[in-house]
């Protein structure tokens, strides 16, 4: 059989193939996972992803950005499902979501720093699970006998006390908004973001009535419409900064963004360096490397001072 | 008149004869024989008349009428006419001077004539095979035809063949089994050998091959060691991952422009250790395993490799730089590598660029592409090499299981009017060596069918070949060439091939898998190299030889050579035996000193030339350029190049162009001539 490349999208999701007789390649993007942001097509080192800008419906709420992957240029790197906040890309290899580029450290996982505390959290779903926007939490209760329990709203205080609360957050696609850091209890989650920046509306330059950014934010509560001016405003607390807004934001000067840092594991590659150039800004990556650099010297003297030490014991 | 050579030579020999100074008192002394050529000319024309009417025209001083003049005897006759007359210009009525004009002039150089005094008169293809019902007019058209050639030897001037120096290197374009083997026996005979190669390694087809036929001995194991040697030779210096460019020139004095694609690795310092494959964490397929299989961005495409130099796929690297960390201190790794422009000098050319493979989805019958169980032979191949991309295992595409029936399909593309019209000629003898080796691997546990129309079993040990896989098991099926069709059962994703028998009985076979005998191609690079070289192609793509039968190493341009399958397919032994012919044949240009042309070349009368240029357009071999030499620019000729087809001296509007012995006087003289109707004055 010959070597095929295919591609199919529908409306749930985009899907690219290489067949090849002995290894099969592909990459599937969940479009109701897929915030239309840019990170993916930023990180993309062969530049194959395209955001394309739906048309607006007057009337209507805005739609998010659309991606679109070349097949032509597409290398089944993996870097698009490593960089996407929002787990929307996934790409395997004969079926195994195993990324070469991670083995090699040829490209850093983001440090999706979240942890839970089971003992912390509500004996409520409705206060607990439906704190994340977008439903990556799931709370399990068992009695002591370990018999899962429904709902723990119809159990007396007693039993309630005696519950067994489990906690499952889905990492893998979880942007680290931190929302739930605020709406549970506290110490229930700790939650780092992975990209930090700066998100600022410049209000006196949006069109009237817009609230364009504020109806793809996926993030309720990063955005909100202020009662006061009708204006949209932001919560920098919640922002994932994602970027999502600034693509679909229609006028020039209204949007303020920026990441400045990403959260990730160390890494030397060149890959990565171009990566962060395009996430950032030439003047952040070059803050990381000299970061990166000043902390090998630093190592390397440490080494060579503990081998002194030793000689002159 | 011809019995008695050797009294004359010897008399002649005491006072050697001056060709224009002799003591001639009314212009030159012309000699004049009439060939009867048996009778192919004398049974229509009336030689002896003919002779005596030469006699009577002037300066004609001798004519005589011979049987062969050709023949050893009637060349000594000449000879000797010559010396005895005293003739300086020699006229022989007969046959096309493309056949004997270089005996006779050769003939007449005997005798210590200019070879270009010489005038040939064709009285036979144009006058007595083309007017043999009307021998009153060929008599006259032959009067006409020898009058013509002696008013214009009455004008011809002495002229000095042209000696040309010679490079003594040679470019071998295409590095697979016939371009090694030219490249070899020309560097074992001293010359410096130039390998230009498309693709990242030398080897060509037969280094993806697993067996070879009809012996079943292993492919690279037998050239593997060729390519080596092709590496190590100090004669030889391989151009891998390179493109000729431009070629410029003429025999023995080629400048070829070649440009070196980046394979953003310095091959000088790459050990070929291969320890930045294992550090690369991006794949992308590998031709070499017909895309079944992938390799790394940085890699070789398989492991015999020559140069074992890694090359750097930038359509799929994601720049991570591991590979430079993984190299270290050998600092092989240059991502700034830009493409480089290179020229070399050569004295003669050996094309050798191969063959490549038609892709056969577009025939629909096939189902290629569509069922995942139809592979190509090429993929076949490699399925069944040890060292392929599934470890030698014959596995469906489906299932990756092994199948318990193959069908080989014959003649897909090939000897098909709307494909190709040509046989490929080796595709029955490789489905041979498949089916043999399928069953003689798997014996009772595989069903092997072969569905053909003709099996072409001819060379050596062939034949006997078809009898081992008869022997063996396997089963031939003779079908028609119309209406095959191979469709798919959409669950166990078998297959059933269906054709019309002999005698139009429809047969059906039902196979796990389905192997096509697709057609062999021309290289795609064919093409483009045919413009540069400027050596025409046939109407299926292929490189055309001078002439089938006797010249087939050679081309319509002096120097440079064909060998192997892009000349016309053929299997590996003809493909060797055919790049050792023509390293011979570029051997005969570079182990002579100089090389010798025809001073029949164009003549620029520098004052008279304009510089306007009107030459160089017309010029179809840019054999005359206008150059700058002092104050004024003049047209120059490039005598290696030209072919005295003499377009640039009717182009030139100064009358600065002239060709020797074909200048507007002699031409003149020549119609004037035959205008003169019956009358021996001219």
């Amino acid at each position: 059989m010959p070597f095929q490349r295919l591609k199919r999208d529908t409306a749930e999701e985009l899907c690219l193939e290489w067949i090849m007789q002995v290894k099969n390649y592909k990459l599937d993007l969940d479009k109701n996972r897929c915030v239309g942001c840019q990170i993916c097509s930023l990180a993309c080192p062969k530049e194959a992803i395209r955001i394309e800008k739906q048309p607006k419906v007057i009337g209507e709420k805005t739609l998010k950005a659309k991606v679109d992957v070349a097949l032509s240029k597409c290398n089944f790197c993996g870097i698009c499902d490593i960089s996407c906040p929002y787990g929307a890309i996934s790409v395997t290899v004969d079926g195994k979501h195993l990324l070469s580029v991670l083995d090699k450290e040829s490209f850093p996982r983001l440090i999706r720093d979240v942890k839970a505390d089971a003992s912390k959290f509500p004996v409520d779903p409705d206060k607990s699970e439906n704190v994340c926007p977008i439903n990556l939490i799931k709370v399990q209760y068992s009695t002591p006998a370990g018999k899962l329990v429904e709902d723990p709203r119809s159990l007396s205080r007693s039993e309630l006390n005696a519950l067994k609360v489990k906690v499952e957050v889905d990492k893998e696609h979880c942007p680290c908004c931190g929302i739930c850091e605020v709406k549970l209890p506290q110490g229930a989650m700790n939650v780092r973001r992975i990209f930090s920046g700066k998100l600022a509306i410049k209000r006196e330059n949006c069109p009237e009535g817009c609230t364009d950014c504020l109806d793809i934010c996926p993030i309720t509560g990063a955005l909100y419409l202020s009662d006061i001016d009708k204006k949209v405003h932001e919560n920098e607390a919640f922002c994932v900064y994602c970027g999502a807004c600034k693509i679909v934001c229609p006028v020039d000067k209204a949007l303020d963004f920026k990441r400045t840092r990403i959260h990730h594991t160390t890494v030397r590659s060149g890959a990565w360096n171009k990566a962060l150039e395009r996430l950032t800004s030439p003047t952040d990556m070059t803050k990381e490397l000299k970061a990166k650099r000043s902390l090998r010297a630093r190592e390397s003297v440490k080494k060579r001072m503990g081998l002194k030490e030793e000689q002159h014991v | 008149m011809s019995k008695k050579p050797k009294k004359s030579t010897a008399e002649e020999k005491t006072k050697p004869r001056q060709k224009k100074t002799g003591p001639k008192t009314e212009g030159p002394r012309i000699g004049v024989f009439v060939c009867q050529c048996g009778s192919n000319i004398a049974s229509i024309i009336d030689v002896d008349a003919l002779t005596k009417y030469a006699q009577t025209m002037p300066n004609v001083v001798h004519a005589e009428s011979m049987s062969y003049p050709c023949s050893r005897q009637g060349q000594e006759a000449i000879v000797a006419a010559i010396k005895n007359n005293k003739l300086d210009r020699v006229v022989v009525a007969g046959c096309s001077p493309r056949l004997y004009e270089p005996t006779f002039q050769s003939c007449v150089s005997r005798a210590e004539l200019n070879p270009w005094l010489f005038e040939m008169a064709n009285i036979r293809e144009f006058t007595s095979y083309c007017n043999q019902t009307s021998p009153e007019e060929a008599n006259e058209k032959a009067k006409d035809t020898v009058r013509m050639a002696v008013a214009k030897a009455r004008l011809l001037e002495p002229l000095k063949p042209i000696e040309l120096p010679i490079t003594k290197k040679v470019m071998v374009i295409g590095g697979g089994i016939a371009g090694i083997n030219a490249a070899l026996d020309l560097a074992d005979m001293g010359f410096k050998v130039y390998m230009v190669e498309k693709s990242e390694t030398i080897g060509g087809v037969m280094a993806l091959l697993d067996k070879t036929f009809p012996t079943l001995d292993c492919s690279i194991c037998i050239e593997g060691p060729k390519m080596v040697d092709v590496g190590r030779h100090p004669n030889i210096e391989i151009i891998s991952y390179a493109d000729v460019l431009k070629v410029e020139g003429y025999v023995g004095n080629f400048n070829v422009k070649i440009r070196k694609n980046p394979r953003y690795v310095i091959a000088a310092n790459c050990t070929g250790c291969g320890e930045c494959r294992d550090a690369c964490p991006i794949e992308y397929p590998n031709y070499a395993d017909m895309y079944l299989g992938a390799r790394k961005a940085i890699s070789i495409p398989f492991g015999q490799a020559v140069p074992l130099t890694h090359t750097i796929n930038r359509d799929y690297c994601i720049e991570c730089y591991k590979c430079v960390d993984a190299c270290g201190a050998r600092e092989a790794i240059n991502f700034d590598q830009k493409p480089e422009e290179i020229d070399v000098n050569v004295g003669a050319i050996v094309v050798t660029v191969g063959y490549s493979m038609y892709d056969p989805k577009d025939l629909t019958w096939t189902g290629y592409g569509k069922f995942s169980n139809v592979f190509t032979a090429m993929e076949f191949e490699r399925l069944i090499l040890a060292a392929g991309p599934t470890g030698g295992k014959v596995i469906r595409a489906s299932d990756s299981q092994k199948p318990h029936s193959v069908a080989f399909m014959q003649c897909v593309g090939s000897r098909d009017i709307n494909k190709y019209e040509y046989c490929s000629g080796f595709c029955c003898m490789y489905t041979l060596k498949h089916s043999v080796m399928l069953k003689e691997k798997y014996r009772d546990a595989i069903d092997v069918y072969v569905l053909y129309n003709d099996m072409r079993s001819n060379f050596k040990g062939y034949e006997e070949f078809f009898n081992r896989a008869q022997k063996s098991g396997v089963k031939f099926i003779r079908v028609k060439l119309e209406n095959r069709r191979i469709t798919e059962d959409p669950q166990t994703k078998n297959l059933t091939v269906c054709a019309e028998a002999e005698d139009g009985k429809t047969v059906s076979v039902h196979a796990e898998m389905v192997v096509l005998a697709n057609a062999a191609i021309p290289a795609p690079a064919a093409g483009e190299l045919a413009k540069i070289l400027n050596i025409p192609l046939d109407k299926d793509g292929f490189f055309i030889e001078c002439q089938p039968k006797i010249r087939p190493t050679d081309t319509a341009v002096p120097g440079i050579f064909l060998a192997g399958a892009c000349q016309g397919l053929k299997d590996i032994p003809y493909s060797v035996a055919q790049g050792s012919a023509a390293a011979a044949q570029a051997a005969s240009v570079l182990g002579k000193n100089t090389w010798t042309v025809e001073p029949l070349v164009a003549r620029v009368n520098e004052d008279q030339c304009s510089g306007c240029r009107v030459c160089e357009s017309a010029c179809g071999y840019q054999a005359i350029k206008v150059e700058k030499t002092g104050e004024k620019s003049v047209a120059k000729v490039t005598e290696g190049l030209c072919r005295g087809c003499g377009i640039c001296s009717s182009a030139c509007p100064m009358d600065a162009v002239t060709m020797p012995n074909y200048s507007d006087c002699q031409i003149v003289a020549q119609i004037q001539a035959v205008m003169k109707k019956g009358s021996t004055k001219t």
